[in-house]
C-alpha cells in the first residue's frame, strides 16, 4: 500500500479500531497507545500489506497488542476508569447500555473481542478466526458462549430489579 | 440443511444474531419460532447481548497521519573531521624549455669566454703583483739610484722616493722629447706633448703610484699602479727649472670602470660589448613576437 492508502486507512480505520480497543480495555490513554502502535506498525510494514487488508491487519494488530498489554499491566482500576469513561459518553440510554458494558466486563478478554469484532465490525467468524487465530469454530463456540453469558447477566435477578 | 428442532434451535438462534445463516435457514429459523413462543423470549433475550453500534472518535487521530503536509527537512550534514589529510596536490611538472641550437652555442661560447678572461684576468693580475712585488725588491735592493736605459730612454731615471706607506716606492721617469719609452702610457703622453708643440720639453716624467694598501688575493698581493706624467718645461730666461703638471692619466679609474665582475672573475666590458648587444637584440626580438601573438 501506499502513503495515500495508509492515509486512507487511517481516515476509515482509526476510529473502529479505537472504539474496539477502548471497549475492551475500557481505558482511553492505553486504548490511544494501542492505536498508535498499531498504525505504526502498518505504516513500517506498509510495502507488504495490501489495501484491502489494511483493515483485517489493523485489527489483528491491535488485538494482539491488547492481549499483551492487558496480560502485563493486570489494572486494577480499569472498571473505574472505564466506568468514568462511560458514564461521560452514554447518558442518554444510561440504563441498557450501562448494563450491557457491565455484562461486558464480565466476559474474557478473547470472548469480549468476539462479541466486539462481530457487533461492532460486522466480520465473519473467518475474519474473526483470522484476526484471533483461531478456527471458525472456536470463534462460534466461544462468540455464542459470551452471548449466552451475556444474556444470563442481563437476564439475572439484579439486573431485572 | 439440517432442520430447526427444540434440541439444536439454540446454536441456529445464535447464528441468526451473528448474522451467519443465510436466506433459507433464517426464513427457516423464523418459521421455527413463530410455532414455539418460548423460543421467541429466548430469541429476544439474545437480541438484548447484541451491541449497538457507537460511533467513537479517536481523539489524536491526525497524530497518526503519515507527511500529509510536506515538512522540509533540513539534510543532516556530517562532516569528515579529517578532510585535510585526503587532498592531494599534483606534482607540478618543470617548464620545458626549448633550447635552441644557436642558442646553446652562444651560451656555451660565452661561458667559455668568460672562463678564459677570467683565467687570463687572473694570470695578469698575479703577474703585476709579482712584477710589483720583483720591482719593490729591486727598489729595496737598490734604495736611491737612477736607472738609465740608453737604447730607449735617454736620461731617464728612475727615482725611488720611499713612500711614506713604505709599501710601495714611486718611480720617476724623465725622457726626452725625442725618445721613444717602453711604456706606452709614457710615449702617448710624450706624443700628446709633441703634437702640443711645446717647443723645449726637457723631460716627460711619468710616476707610478701604487695604492698606499696593496690589496690580497690569497698569496698573490694585487697592487694596482697609478701612471701620473709629468713634462718638465725649461724657462727661457733661463732660470732654474720649473716643473709643471699638464696631464694626469689614472688608469686605476679607467679600468675600473670598464671592469665588470662576474663571479670571481673580472670581465672588460668593451671585449663583450658586441655580444651584450646581440642577447639584448635576441631578447626584443623574442618580446616583440610574444606581443604580436
Amino acid at each position: 500500500m501506499t502513503e495515500k492508502d495508509y492515509n486512507e486507512s487511517v481516515l476509515l480505520y482509526a476510529d473502529n479500531v479505537y472504539r474496539f480497543i477502548v471497549k475492551n480495555l475500557r481505558h482511553t490513554e492505553d486504548a490511544e497507545d494501542i492505536v498508535q502502535s498499531a498504525f505504526e506498525k502498518l505504516w513500517i510494514h506498509k510495502d507488504s500489506v495490501e489495501t484491502a487488508k489494511a483493515k483485517s491487519y489493523l485489527f489483528t494488530v491491535a488485538y494482539h497488542l491488547l492481549i499483551d498489554h492487558t496480560r502485563k499491566a493486570k489494572r486494577i482500576s480499569i472498571q473505574e476508569s472505564f466506568e468514568n469513561d462511560t458514564q461521560t459518553a452514554y447518558q442518554e440510554n444510561k440504563d441498557l447500555k450501562k448494563v450491557l458494558h457491565d455484562a461486558l466486563a464480565t466476559l474474557s478478554e478473547t470472548q469480549r473481542s468476539l462479541v466486539l469484532l462481530k457487533d461492532y465490525e460486522g466480520y465473519s467468524y473467518e475474519e474473526i478466526g483470522e484476526i484471533t487465530k483461531l478456527t471458525t469454530d472456536q470463534v462460534r463456540v466461544y462468540l455464542h458462549r459470551a452471548r449466552l453469558k451475556l444474556r444470563n447477566y442481563l437476564i439475572s435477578p439484579q439486573q431485572v430489579l | 440443511m439440517q432442520n430447526i428442532s427444540l434440541h439444536n434451535y439454540r446454536d441456529f438462534l445464535l447464528r441468526y444474531i451473528d448474522e451467519e445463516l443465510d436466506l433459507r435457514q433464517t426464513e427457516a429459523l423464523l418459521a421455527f419460532v413463530a410455532l414455539h413462543p418460548e423460543v421467541q423470549q429466548e430469541l429476544e433475550s439474545l437480541q438484548s447481548t447484541k451491541l449497538d453500534i457507537e460511533i467513537m472518535s479517536c481523539p489524536n487521530k491526525a497524530v497518526l497521519y503519515k507527511n500529509m503536509f510536506p515538512v522540509i527537512v533540513a539534510p543532516e550534514t556530517i562532516v569528515y573531521p579529517n578532510k585535510q589529510k585526503l587532498f592531494k596536490k599534483e606534482k607540478e611538472k618543470a617548464p620545458v624549455v626549448l633550447l635552441k641550437w644557436w642558442a646553446v652555442g652562444a651560451a656555451a661560447v660565452f661561458i667559455l669566454m668568460v672562463v678564459r678572461f677570467g683565467m687570463l684576468d687572473q694570470k695578469t693580475s698575479s703577474t703585476t703583483s709579482k712584477n710589483s712585488i720583483s720591482k719593490n725588491k729591486v727598489l729595496k735592493a737598490f734604495p736611491i739610484s737612477n736607472i738609465k736605459n740608453n737604447t730607449t730612454i735617454n736620461n731617464s731615471t728612475i727615482n725611488n722616493s720611499v713612500a711614506n706607506t713604505g709599501s710601495w716606492t714611486a718611480t720617476k721617469i724623465v725622457a726626452d722629447k725625442n725618445n721613444n719609452t717602453s711604456n706606452d702610457m709614457e710615449y702617448a703622453a710624450a706624443q700628446n706633448i709633441e703634437h702640443q708643440s711645446i717647443p723645449t720639453v726637457s723631460s716627460i716624467t711619468t710616476r707610478e703610484t701604487a695604492q698606499t694598501t696593496p690589496s690580497y688575493h690569497g698569496d698573490i698581493i694585487d697592487v694596482k699602479p697609478t701612471i701620473i706624467a709629468e713634462i718638465t718645461m725649461p724657462s727661457f730666461a733661463g732660470n732654474d727649472e720649473t716643473i709643471e703638471t699638464y696631464e694626469t692619466i689614472d688608469t686605476e679609474a679607467a679600468s675600473s670602470n670598464r671592469t665588470v665582475m662576474v663571479g670571481a672573475f673580472e670581465i672588460d666590458k668593451d671585449k663583450f660589448r658586441g655580444l651584450f648587444r646581440k642577447v639584448n637584440a635576441i631578447i626584443k626580438n623574442k618580446e616583440n613576437n610574444k606581443n604580436e601573438k
